[in-house]
């Protein structure tokens, strides 16, 4: 038997999920012979919308769950399929994004197995004996933990943006198709309406971030990160400090409870750098960091480290850009 | 009959009252414990039931439960105060270090064995001490019922079934479920004032004590020897870069430098 990593494809739009890719991206960089698969569980329609990138994704087996009951998500009847699938695919390795259905998904179908279930990692690593180290923050602490499962398969979610996608080498993917047996299955929820929400441009996947924390002192100075962000057509964000504060929302939040970005250039202006910050950002090609303290932790997590007062800085570029 | 509700809380640091040492760490000694205000908010979508049934004519009877140390009763005084009308403490040595598929199963044997006429479940979508919001699937998934998460409203219930508003990233939904089912609420900092009646209630209120051997449950199955998952190492986390440092430079110089650099990336671009 061949030794496999299955992951989970989440398709939005026809499209799967950048952390879908981002997964498979960091599967392929990994370096074994395992093999790569994919699970999606769809209706044809859709699958036939978004096959075109499914199969270019460097897969090696594509699992296509279909049946038009699975056109709108619905936790229970996913998971029930997703399953019976693992019961008989069997993988070493089970990878999911931790997107806000993955996250409902992803504990009840380990639930539903009786294994375990490490969320939200940032980083993983796979053993020559085919197992998974997920690495993720600890429970509120200041420290990164390492954790194995002892049940099979070992199973992950992972953070958006926790990697890079890479280009994908082109292998040649089997398409499986597959009928779930949904006989047993009585629907005990319903959508009685739904509003799709206008899809906000993703601002974790902007060029240049301008983040500002609580160095800034003041709501006031805090609009100076929006200001210059607005003139450099950056995006602005926060630490979880200025979000408590109130200064900013807590949907630009960096950090272990917020996002992880990977801009070419963040701007952390009167950010310490705690840990749960720093998670957030290490994919960043260059960071910069002006605070007043120079032994902050940000610093040296920085490629160049201003040692200056935040606002006067903000106010002087602001001042140039203008 | 009556219609029951199941509401799992759980005790958390009171973060909003968190001191740094200085060595950036927070100091943990001394934080009051509160009730995660998640569970709040499942207390008040609790309430928001009864509301509604009564004016059915319906009881209600609100259950809240908690698994952690003798110390944890506390909150669940509280949650008396706020308005439940029965309180259960799952305390034992065993239960601890316990990772989510654990404590899911033994929350659902409680449910169980306790409140087995149970019509819904009600719990906080995830604790702000960094938990990651898995339990409550994992939970229904072991009742096995229906689940409704990221709901922030109630918009009519009665017996047999209830409709929820669910407010996600991509979409608003009102979704319709029969019961039992259980509820995961993103409501938080729902502050509800218990009044002087709240008070005397939970004062009244004997907090119902039960360990494993009540709970008829397979220890292999709970606290750490049930866990599947276990850390294999902590360490502190770095980035370290190679790190240039600007100091004693004006606003404008500071400036000017940054300038340089988004200027860099920019024409990296092209
Ligand atoms: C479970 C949990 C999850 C968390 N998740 C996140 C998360 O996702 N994201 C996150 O950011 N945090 C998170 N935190 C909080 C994190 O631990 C820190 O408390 C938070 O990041 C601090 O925000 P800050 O850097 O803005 O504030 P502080 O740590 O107070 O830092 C302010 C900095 O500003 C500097 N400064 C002061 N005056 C000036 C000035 N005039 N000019 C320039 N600099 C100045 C100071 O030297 C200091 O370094 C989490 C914490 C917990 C417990």
């Amino acid at each position: 038997m061949t030794n496999s990593i299955l992951v989970y494809i989440e398709l939005n739009n026809n499209q799967p999920l950048n952390v879908t890719k981002e997964i498979i991206s960091k599967l392929h960089n990994c370096n074994n012979n395992m093999q790569i698969n994919g699970v999606v569980i769809t209706d044809l329609q859709s699958y036939e919308l978004s096959k075109n990138i499914l199969l270019n994704i460097g897969l090696d087996n594509l699992y296509v769950i279909n049946d038009s009951i699975f056109d709108s998500f619905q936790t229970c009847i996913y998971s029930d399929a997703l399953v019976d699938f693992l019961k008989q695919n069997n993988p070493d390795i089970f990878l999911m994004g931790a997107t806000e259905k993955g996250r409902e998904l992803a504990p009840r179908t380990a639930s539903a197995l009786d294994i375990g279930l490490t969320a939200d990692c940032t980083d993983i690593t796979i053993t020559a004996d085919y197992d998974l180290l997920a690495t993720r923050p600890t429970y509120g602490g200041k420290m990164m933990a390492t954790i194995v499962s002892k049940t099979k398969p070992n199973f992950a979610t992972i953070r958006p943006g926790a990697f890079k996608i890479s280009n994908f080498p082109s292998r040649e993917t089997n398409v499986v198709f597959i009928t779930p047996d949904l006989s047993g299955e009585k629907i005990l929820t319903n959508i009685l309406k739904c509003e799709n929400k206008i899809q906000k441009d993703d601002w974790t996947c902007a060029e240049i971030i301008v983040s500002g924390g609580l160095g800034l002192k003041t709501k006031e100075n805090f609009e100076l990160i929006y200001k210059l962000s607005e003139l450099l057509n950056a995006k602005p964000a926060a630490s979880r400090g200025a979000v408590e504060m109130g200064w900013a929302p807590e949907s630009i939040q960096v950090g272990q409870t917020g996002s992880s970005v990977s801009p070419k250039l963040y701007l952390a202006f009167g950010i310490s750098g705690a840990m749960q910050h720093i998670v957030g950002i290490t994919n960043s090609d260059r960071i910069i960091a002006i605070n007043t303290d120079k032994s902050a932790p940000i610093m040296n997590s920085a490629d160049v480290a201003i040692v200056a007062d935040a606002v006067s800085v903000l106010k002087q570029m602001i001042s140039t850009y203008k | 009959m009556t219609f029951k509700i199941v509401v799992c809380i759980k005790q958390v640091p009171d973060t909003s009252d968190i001191k740094w040492t200085e060595h950036n760490t927070i100091q943990r000694d001394g934080l009051d414990s509160i009730i995660n205000p998640f569970d709040i908010g499942a207390i008040q979508l609790a309430k928001n039931v009864r509301f509604l049934l009564e004016k059915m004519n319906l009881d209600t009877e609100i259950n809240v439960v908690t698994m952690g140390p003798s110390q944890a009763s506390d909150i669940l005084k509280n949650a008396v105060a706020m308005g439940c009308d029965k309180a259960f403490l799952l305390s034992d040595k065993k239960f601890s270090g316990a990772d989510t598929l654990a404590t899911a199963y033994t929350l659902s044997l409680f449910i169980k064995t306790q409140i087995p006429d149970f019509n819904l479940v009600i719990c906080g979508q995830q604790a702000i001490d960094g938990d990651t919001a898995q339990t409550p699937s994992s939970l229904a998934q072991k009742l096995s019922i229906a689940q409704i998460t990221n709901v922030i409203g109630l918009k009519e219930v009665n017996k047999v079934y209830s409709v929820w508003i669910k407010d996600s990233k991509t979409s608003t939904e009102e979704i319709k479920t029969g019961h039992p089912a259980l509820i995961a609420t993103t409501l938080k900092n729902t502050n509800i004032l218990p009044n002087i009646n709240g008070y005397i209630k939970a004062c009244k209120t004997k907090i119902t004590v039960l360990n494993s051997s009540d709970l008829n449950i397979d220890i292999n199955k709970i606290g750490l020897v049930g866990s599947p998952t276990q850390v294999k190492k902590a360490y502190k986390f770095e980035i370290l870069r190679n790190t240039t440092y600007i100091e004693n430079e004006s606003a404008e110089n500071c400036s000017e430098y940054i300038i340089d650099e988004i200027n860099k990336c920019r024409v990296n671009d092209d």
